[in-house]
Parts: structure tokens; C-alpha cells; sequence
């Protein structure tokens, strides 16, 4: 059942056996677990089924340096469905190196392995409409393709592992049917946790305070609390509830908030090819978009002592007209039409001067038939189709790309979330981020980029060209990579070391557990996504064992 | 103990498997009527010829036997006429056991798990009013079994099998997205003629109602796909909810009337497949065939659902779909 909070009576308790906060990604897949779990459940959402700028303006804040982070209420969305409303779907697993702890990579290491997150991943796949839990060509196909690049060998790089691509799927769309029609369950819009309520000897969650922008406010009691707000709100939540433990929930050891990170990504260089590439998607059996990327294999990784990076050919840099191709002009001048998300890696900030615009404007009209035909594709394979063509695929005629890269960011304590002074309209203390990457997060995007170019010119393919010395700025051109907010309230075996054990659950708070990409230790090369739906659903099949135990009751007598 | 058993329809898609089935089986001797039999039919199996409306050819074929199984289909109206010409002629016949092929569309929009004791309703429309009716009738008539299967599927069946395959192959059914969330109560045409013939074994069964569906039924999604992977229409499809709607509201009825004209004109299979609105709700209707009372008093077992699919789809295949 669906309800609004602004239609229940003011400070009327509510109770559940299990209350999930944030109707995003991670809450709506577990809520779908726990229909049948026979536990009332209930999900609170601080978003209406639209967007609504009042809700959105509670996610505002501060950044350190507005060049490294964009603004707090950019790359993510407060309302149903949370930011899969407008993410690009890209759905991938982390590798089990990731999990591991790694000597090269300073606080580096989960207390969970890849094998006890593996059985979880089929089913975030399917939630997620990323088609088979399938990431190799070679399992995700039975027909042959071809080569992504021909005649390339490398012994330190894999072109054989894939990209999968949900819908994009808005969670909140998709699965509104099935939340509406199930019994036993709740999801409240517009309704915001404004802080947790500990038991007075700090151990517990007592309750949830809930407020609505209209002005209601009460109470929600729930044996099992899980927060699934995000990335940065979980933190924030965390951080903003101090009324036992004064420096927040689950904060005693000054983890909570720290080893922000997100990840390295930039497009430098140039990839000439003399042999055939396919830089594009392959479609599977089930309909999902799939890509091969050149990816630095975990033996690499450990011989080199660098993080997991991988890279995609991509177009030349859109802003400069010297591609000559009317698609990459077009899109330079309509990115005004491109949601900020979108535009801003688009180069969409720098303004040029007329005479380029105008020589954008002349390869527009130069490549007529070429454009007419793009834009008829974008217009059936991604604007009206329910399944979307993922990204903007230009071939080159000359067989030059650039390469997109996309790297692990080192845990860094001095990276973090703090609560910045100003409160919002509830009255809840707003963040700050001061987003950083360390030298070794360069230092594994650098390393790849030497093995590329070897390996391109000793396999007699073409060649691979780039500045060594523009690494570091290509790959902070932009700052953080937007939309990923991780380890935040990271995972642990020890309370010393993390704010939640290897069950999601806040050490020495038995009833309150995080979802999402805020309790990832590492980063890992892919994006959150699906490990953080995986981990969700982990933590629901805890929970179905956990809260359907009857509550303790001590007998005093 | 029955051993002869009348088979009515006996030349239609489930009628056939049944027949055989009983057929094969050591403890039961059959005898096939239906409007379109010869004398024998191929297997060598006794057959009558029985017009609609035929009451003295049908009482005289009852008189013979100690059960009959009843796999005729047949639009609404024409399937009230026939029960009622069936159970009237039964029990001037010695009344006796009468193994009726009900539905699913009995449950009409129930969501969630539904046995056999779920209520049962007529709002699905003409066909679930017809089959409820002939429910009725079977209980006052007091000797009869009545199953009521799922999705029947397999080779040979037009339905579930065959113009979902020619659908799937125009790429316009495929992946559904949330309109084909709903469960697809599938049973194979083999599990059917099983449990027809288990149903003639054990007493027990008369006066009970069982549903047919394989325990485990996928999601319509899930069998589209799994249905289009074994026919090789691949990469399926995501059609929009939008497509699915318009193709259902808008497409569906100007084709129906068109495929009733190329019926009267005895053709009828060049005609496009389509996807009426009943068919859409059903794609999305999260019902679950709670299946067990089969299981345990008539020992039913299911065919694995890509065992089925192979055999279906290369039957498809033969057909041009
Ligand atoms: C432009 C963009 C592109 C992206 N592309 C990708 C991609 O290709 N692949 C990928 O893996 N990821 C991508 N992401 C990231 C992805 O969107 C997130 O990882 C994912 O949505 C996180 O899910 P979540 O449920 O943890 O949080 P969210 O989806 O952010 O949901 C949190 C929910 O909690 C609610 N909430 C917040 N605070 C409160 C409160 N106090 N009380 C009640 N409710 C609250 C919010 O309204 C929201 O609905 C992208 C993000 C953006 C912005």
C-alpha cells in the first residue's frame, strides 16, 4: 500500500517490524525481498512519485572546492525511486579483488569475501532489468563476436569482460505496482527522518523521528531500522543524531562520514587503430545493451601495486571542432537541451568563442545525412524506447578514439562528510564534502595507461599517445565522478576500523543496519549500483532470520 | 475400477495427448469421439464421429462406458450448449464419471496464492461465466473431477504455444517490463493427459477440483524469454508499456474482426496473432496456481519447463514461427 505521511494524523506513532529509510535503489529492492517475508514493513520516503523542489532543496550543502565536487543537491534525486530517476544504468559487480585486502592500497580490504556477495547478484541484476548476471563475451553470448580490437594481445589487459546496462530503470516506476498491491506493507512519500532515537543507554534505535514540509511530524517505532538514503543522507542521518552519543549514531571511533569516495575518471589521449575496432554495444538474448572495455587484470594489478582501473574507447573530445563530425558538434551545441548530469562531462561548461561555435555550426551542417541519421537514432533507440541505446557511440571513420577511463579511488580518511553549520527546512544540520583523491589513485590510472600504450604498439595495432604528465589533471578535470558517493560509513570487522560489521548492522546497535554504497570499504573500478542492491538483499535475507525471531523479553521476577 | 473411457474432443490439442495417453496405459481402453475422427484414428484407437447437438449419438456412446473425459473447446455459448447436453445425457447414461476440463479463469482477478478453495468468480468475462457454469453443473451432477489447468502449452496447442511464437517472432511480445510481471501458470499437455489419467485411477479424486499448473511457473517475462531463446528470436524486445497498451486497446479489436472474417472464409491462419486487453491483464496478473492437492492425491510431477519449451518450440518451428 502507498500513503502519503501528510495524510496520517499528527503525532501519531507508527510501528512496523522492520522500518527501511529511502525508497531508492537499495530500499525498493529490498522492500520487493521482504514482501513475502510475512513482516510489516515499512519504507519511508522523503520524495512524493514527482519531482518536488522543496524536497529536493533538503539535499543542498557545501563543498570544499566547488571544482573537485559538484553541489550536494546535484547527482542525486530526493523523491520516489531516488536517484535511479536518472541514472545511466551502467550495472556491473565488483571483482573479487576488490574485497581483498591489498597491501599497495592503504585501508584496503572487506570483512566480506566476493563469494559471500555472489549468490546476491543474479537477483540485483533482474531487479535492476540488467539482464543475466553474464560479464564475460564469452558467457554472456553464444554467438561469436568480434574482436573489440583486432590483433590486440596484452598480457596485463582484458577486453573480454563486458558492461551490462539496465533500462535505465526507475525503480520507483517499475515496481510501483507491486509495492501498491502487497499487503503487509507500507511506503509512506513525503516522509523525512529528521534524526534516530536511541534507547537511553545508547544501544538501541527507539524510534525514528519523521517530519513533512507541510508540518506534520511523529514518530516511527520498528524492531529493525535500515537506512537506505544514499550514499551521503545515510552519513548524514548518522551524523545528525547526537542527542545520545554526541558525536552521532555509530560515530564513536570518528569513522562515520570519513573515506569519502567516489571515482577517478577523465578522457585523455589519442588511440590510433590500423587494424578494426568495435568500440560499440552488443545486444544479448535478453535484450540488455552490453560493451567490452579494456580492463587491467587483477594479476597486473597486484605485480604493478596499483588500484583496478578500467577504460573504454570513447570520441574525441567533443569541444573541439577539429573532429569534424557534425554528431559531437551537434551535442556541443545543444548541451544547453543535456541535464547538468549529463552536460557537465560533455565539456559543457567552457564557453568558446564565436568563430569555434561557428566552425561547430559548419561541421553540423558539413555532415548533414550523418547528423539526420544520428538524430533519428537517439530519437527510436533512446528517446521513445523503453530499453535505451546507453551512451553516444561515434564511429570514427578514421579509427581514432579517445580513451575513457574509470579508476578505484584509494580510502582516505581525510576525504569525508562533516555537518557544515547551516540547517535546512527541518531543521536538520546540512553537509559539507570535502571530497580528495591520494597520489596512488593517479598513480593506478597512470599505470594502465603505460601498459595500453605498450601493448598497443608491440601487438602492431596502432598507437596509443597521451601526455604522462596530464594524467592527474585530465582525471581531475571535473572533480569526483558525480552520482557515486561510497564509504561513508564504511564496513568492518572491528568497531575501530568501521561503523558497520560484515551484516550491515552499526557495531553496538543491534537494531539499526545501512544499505548501500556508503558501506563499501573500496571502490573497486565498477560502478555502485548493483553491489549496493546486492548487498541490500544480503542484508533483507538477514533480517527475514533476524527480526522474525520474537523480541526478547527478560523476566525479572 | 474404470477401465473404458469416453474422449471427448478427442482430436483437439489436449484431447489428442489424452487420448493417447489412456491409450498407452494397460488399465484403461479408450474410445474417441469428437466432430472430426474417423473411424480409428491413426494410433488405432476406436473412434466416433459426434455432431454438436447430437444427443442420441452421445447417450448411446456414454452407455458404453464407465468415464468420460470431456477435452471439447469451444466458444462461451456454444460450451454451455454442450455441458448441459453432456450432463443431461450422463445421467440418462448410468451415470457415469465425468473427468471436466475446466480453468484457471475461474479465480477471475484474484492476485497471490490460490488453491482450490480460493472463491470463484465469473468476472473475466463469457468464457469464465461458461466454465464456472459447467462447474456447477458437474457438482449437481454429483460423479465428477474437475481440473482446472493453467497455461496449457506444448506441441500441438495454438494458444499458449503457437500464436505466442509467432508473436514473439514479430517481435511484439518480448521483454514486458512491468506488464509482464504477473505469473505465468504454465502446464505441459503431457501433465494434463497425466492427470486426467490419474484422476481415473483414484476414487478419491471424484468430487474434488484440482488446479494444473508446474509448481516453481515462471513470470510471464521470464517465460516469454526462456520461449523466445528456444525458438532462437532473439535478442527479445523491451516493448514499452505504452506499445503493449495500444497494441491491446487500439490493434486488437479491428484484428479480431479481421481474423473472425478469415475464419468464415475458411482461411484463418494467415491472419496476424493478437494480443486482445484480456490477454494484457493476464500478462500482468500476479496470480500463483497453488497446485499441491495434485501433487499429493494425484501424484503429479511437472515437466521441466526448458524440457517442454525445446519440444514446443521446434514444433513452432515446423509450423513457420
Ligand atoms: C547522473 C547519474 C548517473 C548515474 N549512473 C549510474 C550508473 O550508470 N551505474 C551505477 O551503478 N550507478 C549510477 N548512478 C548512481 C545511482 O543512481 C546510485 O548509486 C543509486 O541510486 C543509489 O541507490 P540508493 O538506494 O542507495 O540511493 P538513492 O537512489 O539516492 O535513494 C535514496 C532515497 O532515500 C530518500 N531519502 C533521502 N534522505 C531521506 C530521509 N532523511 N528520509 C526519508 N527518505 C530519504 C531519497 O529521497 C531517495 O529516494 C548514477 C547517479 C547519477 C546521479
Amino acid at each position: 500500500m502507498i500513503l502519503d505521511a501528510n495524510d496520517l494524523p499528527d503525532g501519531t506513532p507508527q510501528e512496523a517490524d522492520l522500518c527501511i529509510v529511502g525508497a531508492g535503489a537499495v530500499g525498493i529492492a529490498m522492500a520487493l525481498d521482504l514482501l513475502d517475508s510475512g513482516l510489516r514493513v515499512l519504507l519511508l520516503e522523503s520524495g512524493g512519485v514527482a519531482p518536488e523542489a522543496g524536497s529536493q532543496a533538503l539535499y543542498a550543502g557545501t563543498v570544499a572546492d566547488p571544482a573537485l565536487h559538484s553541489p550536494l543537491d546535484t547527482y542525486r534525486e530526493r523523491r520516489f525511486g531516488g536517484s535511479t530517476t536518472l541514472w545511466g544504468g551502467r550495472s556491473m559487480p565488483f571483482d573479487p579483488i576488490d574485497f581483498e585486502a591489498r597491501d599497495y592500497i592503504a585501508h584496503s580490504g572487506w570483512p566480506i569475501a566476493f563469494a559471500d556477495l555472489a549468490p546476491y547478484y543474479p537477483r540485483a541484476n533482474r531487479i535492476a532489468e540488467a539482464g543475466a548476471y553474464a560479464y564475460r563475451a564469452d558467457q554472456a553470448f553464444t554467438r561469436p563476436l568480434a574482436p573489440m580490437i583486432e590483433g590486440f594481445a596484452s598480457a596485463d589487459l582484458s577486453t573480454d569482460t563486458l558492461e551490462r546496462f539496465s533500462c535505465p530503470t526507475d525503480f520507483g516506476r517499475r515496481y510501483r505496482h507491486k509495492l501498491e498491491a502487497a499487503p503487509d506493507f507500507r511506503l509512506l512519500l513525503h516522509a523525512n527522518v529528521t534524526g534516530i532515537a536511541l534507547a537511553a543507554d545508547g544501544g538501541s534505535v527507539d524510534h525514528l523521528q519523521v517530519a513533512t514540509l507541510a508540518g506534520r511530524r511523529f514518530p516511527v517505532r520498528a524492531r529493525h531500522v535500515v537506512l537506505a538514503a544514499g550514499g551521503l543522507e545515510n552519513a548524514r542521518l548518522l551524523l545528525a543524531s547526537r542527542d545520545v552519543h554526541p558525536a552521532g549514531v555509530g560515530n564513536g571511533e570518528d569513522l562515520v562520514g570519513r573515506y569519502y569516495m567516489c571515482h577517478m575518471a577523465g578522457t585523455i589521449g589519442a588511440l590510433r587503430f590500423t587494424r578494426p575496432v568495435w568500440h560499440g554495444y552488443d545486444i544479448a538474448d535478453d535484450g540488455t545493451y552490453c560493451r567490452r572495455r579494456i580492463a587491467l587484470i587483477p594479476e597486473a594489478q597486484r605485480r604493478l601495486r596499483v588500484g583496478n582501473v578500467i577504460a573504454r574507447l570513447h570520441h574525441p573530445r567533443i569541444i573541439d571542432p577539429a573532429h569534424r563530425n557534425g554528431v559531437l558538434s551537434m551535442l556541443y551545441l545543444a548541451r544547453m537541451f543535456i541535464p547538468y548530469e549529463y552536460a557537465k562531462r560533455l565539456d559543457g561548461e567552457v564557453r568558446l568563442d564565436l568563430p569555434t561555435q561557428a566552425r561547430h555550426l559548419w561541421n553540423v551542417l558539413a555532415d548533414m545525412p550523418g547528423t539526420a541519421a544520428f538524430m533519428w537514432h537517439l530519437l527510436r533507440d533512446r528517446r521513445l524506447a523503453e530499453r535505451k541505446f546507453p551512451s553516444i557511440i561515434i564511429r570514427s571513420k578514421a579509427n581514432l578514439y579517445s580513451l575513457d577511463v574509470h579508476g578505484e579511488q584509494e580510502p582516505n580518511p581525510d576525504s569525508r562528510l562533516t555537518l557544515c553549520g547551516d540547517i535546512d527546512a527541518l531543521g536538520m544540520p546540512r553537509l559539507k564534502a570535502d571530497w580528495r583523491h591520494t597520489r596512488q589513485d593517479i598513480a593506478s590510472i597512470a599505470a594502465m595507461l603505460e601498459v595500453l600504450a605498450r601493448d598497443v604498439a608491440a601487438s602492431g595495432v596502432g598507437t596509443f599517445t597521451y601526455d604522462p604528465d596530464s594524467v592527474a589533471h585530465e582525471m581531475t578535470r571535473y572533480g569526483a565522478y558525480g552520482g557515486h558517493h561510497i564509504g561513508t560509513t564504511r564496513m568492518a570487522a572491528s568497531p575501530r576500523q568501521g561503523v558497520v560489521d560484515a551484516q550491515c548492522t552499526v557495531h553496538g546497535l543491534a537494531n539499526l543496519h545501512l544499505a548501500g554504497s556508503s558501506v563499501f570499504p573500496t571502490s573497486g573500478q565498477a560502478n555502485p549500483t548493483l553491489t549496493a542492491v546486492a548487498l541490500g538483499l544480503r542484508l533483507a535475507d538477514h533480517l527475514k532470520t533476524l527480526a522474525a525471531r520474537p523480541p526478547v523479553s527478560v523476566s525479572t521476577s | 475400477m474404470i477401465r473404458s473411457v469416453l474422449v471427448l474432443g478427442a482430436s483437439g490439442f489436449i484431447g489428442r495427448r489424452v487420448l493417447r495417453t489412456l491409450a498407452a496405459a494397460d488399465d484403461l481402453i479408450p474410445l474417441a469421439a469428437g466432430r472430426r475422427v474417423a473411424a480409428r484414428t491413426e494410433d488405432g484407437i476406436e473412434a466416433l464421429r459426434l455432431e454438436d447437438g447430437d444427443t442420441a449419438a452421445l447417450s448411446a456412446a456414454l452407455a458404453r462406458v464407465q468415464a468420460v473425459v470431456d477435452c471439447r473447446a469451444a466458444p462461451p455459448e456454444e460450451m454451455r450448449r454442450g455441458n448441459a447436453a453432456l450432463f443431461h445425457a450422463a445421467q440418462a447414461a448410468g451415470r457415469p464419471l465425468v473427468v471436466q476440463l475446466s480453468s484457471m479463469a475461474v479465480y477471475g482477478n484474484a492476485v497471490g496464492r490460490v488453491d482450490e478453495t480460493a472463491p470463484l468468480s465469473e468476472e473475466q468475462g463469457p468464457y469464465a461465466a461458461a466454465k464456472l457454469e459447467g462447474e456447477r453443473l458437474a457438482a449437481a451432477y454429483g460423479r465428477a473431477v474437475i481440473l482446472r489447468p493453467g497455461c496449457v502449452y506444448g506441441p500441438g496447442g495454438t494458444q499458449w504455444s503457437l500464436r505466442i511464437a509467432r508473436l514473439l517472432k514479430a517481435r511484439r511480445l518480448g521483454d514486458l517490463g512491468a506488464a509482464g510481471d504477473g505469473i505465468a501458470n504454465l502446464v505441459h499437455v503431457d501433465d494434463v493427459a497425466q492427470a486426467v489419467a490419474a484422476a481415473l485411477r483414484n476414487s478419491l479424486a471424484e468430487g474434488q477440483a484440482f488446479n494444473l499448473a508446474m509448481a516453481g511457473a515462471p513470470t510471464w517475462n521470464d517465460y516469454l524469454m526462456a520461449f523466445a531463446q528456444a525458438l532462437g528470436h532473439v535478442p527479445v524486445r523491451r516493448l514499452s508499456a505504452r506499445r503493449v497498451r495500444l497494441e491491446s486497446k487500439l490493434l486488437a479489436p479491428p484484428l479480431k474482426i479481421l481474423e473472425m472474417a478469415a475464419a468464415r472464409l475458411g482461411g484463418g491462419a494467415w491472419a496476424p496473432p493478437l494480443i486482445p486487453p484480456s490477454l494484457a491483464r493476464l500478462f500482468c496478473q500476479e496470480i500463483r496456481l497453488v497446485s499441491g492437492k495434485s501433487e499429493d492425491l494425484l501424484g503429479q510431477s511437472w515437466m521441466p519447463l526448458d524440457e517442454g519449451l525445446a519440444e514446443t518450440a521446434a514444433w513452432c518451428r515446423a509450423q513457420g514461427a
